[in-house]
């Protein structure tokens, strides 16, 4: 037993490196000054799970942390597709969340655009012609922009929100 | 032919509140048919005071009598108890001597006697109505106790005589008639915790019978505490002001509490009706403290926001009980429960309902904010008089007010929630249909009234201040000053009022953003979409918001009043215990009043009786015996 906590002590908390902060910065303030300019102030962003393996969420929950910290670039998750600018929508769409997955659409409020996550969100990746999955995204509801990835990073994912909403614009 | 007499009630009525403004104005009017009844015969007289409780009676009487002609659908079951019933209640404020008034008085209560046992089909009927005719004439014997003892002390059976002969009585004698008088109409009143009837009657009775049995019957008993207390016996000891702010302070806390877990419509609204004689019981009984302390201006403050809370309370429970009529009427249930989304299919009812609620809850421009106001500010200026322990019973009454008024308020956002929002939890709330025209007159002058009594303190005030000034005793201003036709201004600065002000202060604020929005250009695009659902594919009536569930916080925090008793019934599949078939839950409350005051009288009642049985054993031979027993002693005496 002395030996393991020895051992725990001196192995300490193995995590992955930093990503690079000034790539981050830069994305960051980009994403800021095009929410700044297209939204008015902030960008409101509902996720939604329509059938992932739960590898995307991870990451996105990755975003909110006090690392990467999106909030201060302005982008904020809701509670409610009522409250949302955005769908982020993440896995193949399974038989049984498709309709879930337009009524939440049907609820978001216009302006609106959807945005896939995931190999899964773009195409059904791996699960895509499995029995039990629609496809992807764009199957169920209209899909502006893909965000590809088994799962994509956050950084991806802050990169591909930019490209999003420069898409847009 | 029903109808014919709805209408004639109507015209009753109509006759009523042009004879009441009459004598609201100053009018005198008298009748004496002497030998028409012995005793003093039959006497008639119009006062300021009487007048008002007469046009009162008037007023609520047309549109529940305007309202019935639709209800009862030409049904006869009812039609003459009804005329009785309104124009006995017309005669209670005008009789001038005992035998005059015991006459209508029970008139009146037998009347609603038999509208409480409209449905004599049914055991709950009977039963209520059996509650009621008891408590009625336990009332009656009461107050023909309090009204003998008057005249045979007094030298006279005509009111107008008490006037001059009983300030002159001992005090122990004006106590005893007071408590006397006092108890007879606080049961008539339903003033905790003589109230037991109220709920079992007003949910008996068709609903424009409800709504002028709480509307104005038991104002009636209001009216009696009133006459008794500052009229015939001409004020007195601070403890009789003291017991009505008391029994005021009780009946609303109490009443409103009760309210709040009755899942029944129409006992609901009865529970409210207790809650609401209370508020006008502390105006009632602030007056009297006042008036016994010399403070004439004060004193006649009590005294119209009492009187001033029992117009607006016809009028609003008037209109809750003829809108939840009108719902029994369209789903055949009372049960809020069983309720709900009926703002879809019965928009009228719902929006008079809503006036209603409001109106109930205090909320301005409406009447019941008006006169809850009238009465914090009479209760307010109780540092004017100089003892302690009175003051702490005003404060008393100043908290009970508050914390009944926001009670009031839950339980009416639980009331219309339930039964008229969300999906209908029921095949009858699903397929119900709006009221007709007549009912929906009914409603919809009962709401011109709310918001008129709302809108126009500053005419009311005065003529009910012109009726309570001689009431009022030393020192009341003949005219007090009110401020002028914009705005209610009472004791000097103390406190103003402007609801026409307050009126439109919230209509620009609901209609400024509307303008400021059109007017920036904004999008009149609209796209409508059911209520988020989180996505779930079926929503049902299942997955709403019960009462039950509402009023559970409330259960918790009160419990050591509810005293809720809980009742799980599981049953277990007979193979295992694993499987569940069915269970039951139950979270009854218990009343205090039920347990601690009426069985223990009930169950001594009958113990006296079972004592007294073996006397009555049916022998023909025993029975002689006693004649024989009685003859000897009356000879032995004689």
């Amino acid at each position: 037993m002395l030996r393991q906590l020895r051992l725990a002590l001196q192995t300490g908390i193995v995590a992955e490196p930093a990503p690079r902060t000034s790539e981050l910065e830069r994305v960051g303030e980009r994403l800021r000054t095009d929410i700044l300019r297209r939204f008015g102030r902030s960008l409101h962003i509902r996720q939604v799970d329509a059938g992932s393996c739960n590898g995307c969420e991870l990451e996105i929950t990755g975003l909110t942390g006090p690392h990467w910290d999106l909030e201060r670039f302005g982008l904020h998750f809701v509670a409610s597709p009522r409250h949302a600018d955005c769908l982020l929508v993440t896995g193949p769409v399974t038989r049984n969340m498709a309709e879930a997955l337009r009524r939440t659409w049907d609820a978001t409020p216009d302006p609106k655009f959807v945005i896939a996550v995931g190999d899964c969100g773009r195409d059904g990746g791996i699960f895509r012609d499995a029995y039990a999955v629609v496809g992807g995204v764009e199957r169920v509801v209209p899909v502006d922009a893909v965000i590809p990835g088994c799962p994509p990073s956050p950084a991806a994912l802050l990169a591909g929100l930019l490209d999003a909403i420069g898409r847009l614009g | 032919m029903a109808r014919l007499g709805y209408a004639l009630a109507a015209v009753l009525g109509l006759a009523a509140v042009g004879g009441g403004a009459a004598g609201m104005l100053g009018r005198e009017w008298t009748l004496a048919v002497p030998w028409l009844v012995p005793l003093g015969g039959l006497e008639l007289a119009l006062d300021p005071l009487g007048g008002f409780f007469l046009a009162l009676v008037g007023a609520a009487a047309v549109p529940a009598s305007i309202y019935a002609i639709g209800a009862a659908g030409g049904a006869a079951r009812g039609v003459g108890a009804y005329l009785v019933f309104v124009a006995a209640m017309c005669a209670v404020p005008l009789a001038a001597n005992v035998m005059t008034f015991a006459l209508a008085w029970e008139l009146m209560s037998l009347a609603s006697y038999f509208l409480v046992l409209h449905e004599r089909e049914r055991p709950e009927s009977v039963q209520a109505a059996w509650a009621y005719a008891v408590m009625t004439h336990v009332g009656l014997a009461c107050l023909l106790g309090g009204m003998l003892l008057l005249s045979a002390w007094t030298g006279s059976v005509r009111f107008a005589d008490w006037r001059a002969g009983a300030p002159l009585l001992a005090a122990g004698a004006r106590d005893l008639a007071f408590a006397l008088l006092a108890l007879g109409f606080a049961g008539k009143a339903g003033v905790i915790p003589l109230h037991i009837w109220l709920p079992l009657a007003h949910p008996a009775a068709p609903s424009h019978v409800s709504a002028l049995m709480s509307g104005v019957m038991i104002k009636l008993g209001v009216y009696g505490l009133m006459r008794a207390g500052v009229d015939w016996l001409g004020g007195g000891p601070a403890w009789w002001g003291t017991a009505l702010l008391l029994a005021g302070v009780v009946s609303a806390v109490v009443g409103v509490l009760y309210a709040l877990v009755e899942h029944d419509l129409k006992r609901l609204l009865a529970f409210h009706s207790i809650e609401n004689v209370g508020i006008i019981l502390m105006g009632l009984g602030a007056g009297m403290l006042y008036r016994q302390a010399g403070l004439g201006g004060l004193a006649l403050l009590g005294l119209v926001a009492a009187l001033y809370h029992t117009a607006n309370h016809a009028a609003f429970k008037g209109l809750l009980f003829l809108a939840a009529g009108a719902v029994v009427h369209a789903t055949g249930t009372r049960d809020v429960e069983r309720l709900g989304g009926l703002i879809k299919r019965m928009p009228w009812t719902a929006a008079c309902f809503l006036v209603g609620a409001a109106a109930i809850s205090a909320l301005p421009p409406l009447n019941g904010f008006v006169s809850e106001w009238l009465t914090f500010v009479a209760l307010l200026q109780n540092t004017q008089i100089a003892a302690p322990p009175l003051n702490l019973v005003f404060a008393l009454g100043i908290a009970g007010l508050a914390l009944t008024s926001g009670l009031a308020m839950a339980c009416f956002v639980k009331a219309f929630g339930i039964t008229f929002l969300a999906l209908p939890r029921s095949d009858a709330a699903a397929g119900a249909r709006e009221a007709g025209p007549a009912m929906r007159a009914g409603m919809a002058l009962l709401v011109a009234a709310c918001v008129a009594l709302g809108l126009g303190p500053t005419v009311v005030l005065p003529r009910l201040a012109a009726v309570a000034a001689p009431l009022a005793g030393a020192g009341a201003p003949a005219r007090p000053a009110l401020g002028d036709w914009l705005t209610v201004q009472l004791s000097g600065d103390f406190a103003s009022l402007s609801p026409l002000a307050i009126a439109a202060a919230l209509t620009l604020g609901l209609a400024a953003p509307l303008v400021a929005l059109r007017l920036a250009g904004a999008s009149r695009r609209r796209r409508l979409y059911e209520t988020w659902g989180c996505g779930r594919m079926l929503q049902t009536a299942r997955m709403e918001y019960t009462a039950t569930a509402f009023a559970n916080p409330f259960k918790r925090v009160f419990d050591f009043f509810y005293r809720p008793a809980k009742r799980l019934d599981i049953e277990f599949h007979p193979e295992s215990r694993l499987f569940v078939e069915r269970i039951e839950y139950a979270n009854p409350t218990r009343s205090i009043f039920e347990d601690w005051l009426y069985r223990p009288v009930l169950a001594g009642l009958h113990a006296a009786a079972r004592s007294v049985r073996p006397i009555q054993s049916g022998s023909a031979n025993l029975y002689l015996a006693y004649i024989l027993v009685a003859l000897i002693v009356l000879l032995v005496f004689a």
